[in-house]
């Protein structure tokens, strides 16, 4: 898929998303290192996430978690081999006290553990996620204590 | 020299503990076993289990998880025994020093089983495979 055509494809999701950033890695080759970050609110994640994994075919890279102090950001990046462009579903939690979004494991079952490790260490809530079990921390960790969130110290 | 001691020296066989490293220093301990440096020549054996160990090689900087583990390898391992710490993450946490997830380093760990514990230090980020055989051989003629 050529990079005008993933535009245009992207148009079509536009009601959904809060606006579009191109980013684009300075010394990169013609099309490659090509990223578009859609910004959305936490509402419309499954749904973009849904159009670029089935409707565009883009692969599913990984997952990021983020402390902005004012909210929490979960990122999912897509990657098309092809043009090397990458396209990274931006989505703002605004509800620190109970921070939650759709998971996007029914859908992509790769994303499970990232998911899982997200819930772990920021502890975001994953709604209609299969198994939203501890993955990464010591078994005797305390409850409630999420170790990369801004106001813990460690 | 106490018999022991004597037997311990004679040939000794490792077995390796990762408790939390990057696996770097693992590839490397991996590497000593390879032709190239053939520990066994020195008869230095990997072993399958602490029980049959003279000197647990210990590599990472003790997690939170792994610390327990450790504790209870070294409480297994056929005493006396030599603990070798392999890389700077198992002398003194290394990068990893401010981490949430940290309980090492790896003396600490092992002395609050045995306070008399006996503890090489081999530092390097991974230390190479001669730097190891040379901590080995200090350590053991240090004895
Ligand atoms: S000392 Fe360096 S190479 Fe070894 S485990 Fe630590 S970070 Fe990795």
């Amino acid at each position: 898929m050529k990079q005008h055509e993933l535009d245009n494809r992207l148009s079509t999701i536009e009601d959904k998303l809060i606006r579009i950033e191109r980013r684009r890695a300075p010394s990169a080759a013609e099309g490659a290192g090509d990223r578009v970050y859609l910004l959305c609110e936490r509402e419309q994640v499954f749904e973009i996430c849904r159009f670029l994994f089935e409707d565009l075919a883009l692969r599913f890279v990984i997952s990021t978690g983020v402390d902005a102090e004012d909210c929490f950001e979960v990122l999912h990046h897509f990657a098309n081999d092809e043009s090397g462009c990458i396209a990274t579903v931006r989505a703002f939690i605004r509800d620190r006290e109970n921070p939650e979004i759709e998971s996007i494991t029914p859908l992509i079952p790769g994303a499970e553990w990232i998911e899982r490790e997200m819930h772990d260490v920021l502890g975001i809530g994953f709604k209609n996620h299969p198994n939203l079990r501890r993955l990464i921390l010591d078994d005797d960790w305390p409850e409630g204590v999420y170790p990369l969130r801004k106001e813990v110290q460690t | 020299m106490n018999w022991k001691l004597w037997s311990l020296k004679k040939s000794i066989w490792v077995f390796h503990v990762n408790t939390g490293a990057c696996n770097n220093c693992d590839i490397e301990i991996v590497n000593l076993l390879t032709p190239k440096f053939d520990v066994e020549r020195f008869g230095i054996k990997l072993v399958g289990s602490p029980r049959h160990a003279d000197a647990l090689l210990v590599t990472g900087g003790g997690t939170r998880q792994a610390a327990v583990r450790l504790r209870e390898v070294y409480r297994q391992t056929a005493k006396p025994c030599v603990v070798f710490c392999m890389g700077a993450c198992a002398c003194g946490m290394g990068i990893f020093e401010k981490g949430y997830h940290m309980a090492g380093p790896i003396d600490k760990i092992v002395k609050e089983v045995d306070p008399n514990a006996i503890i090489a230090y081999v530092p390097g980020c991974p230390p190479k495979p001669e730097t190891m055989i040379s901590g080995v051989v200090k350590a053991l003629s240090a004895l």
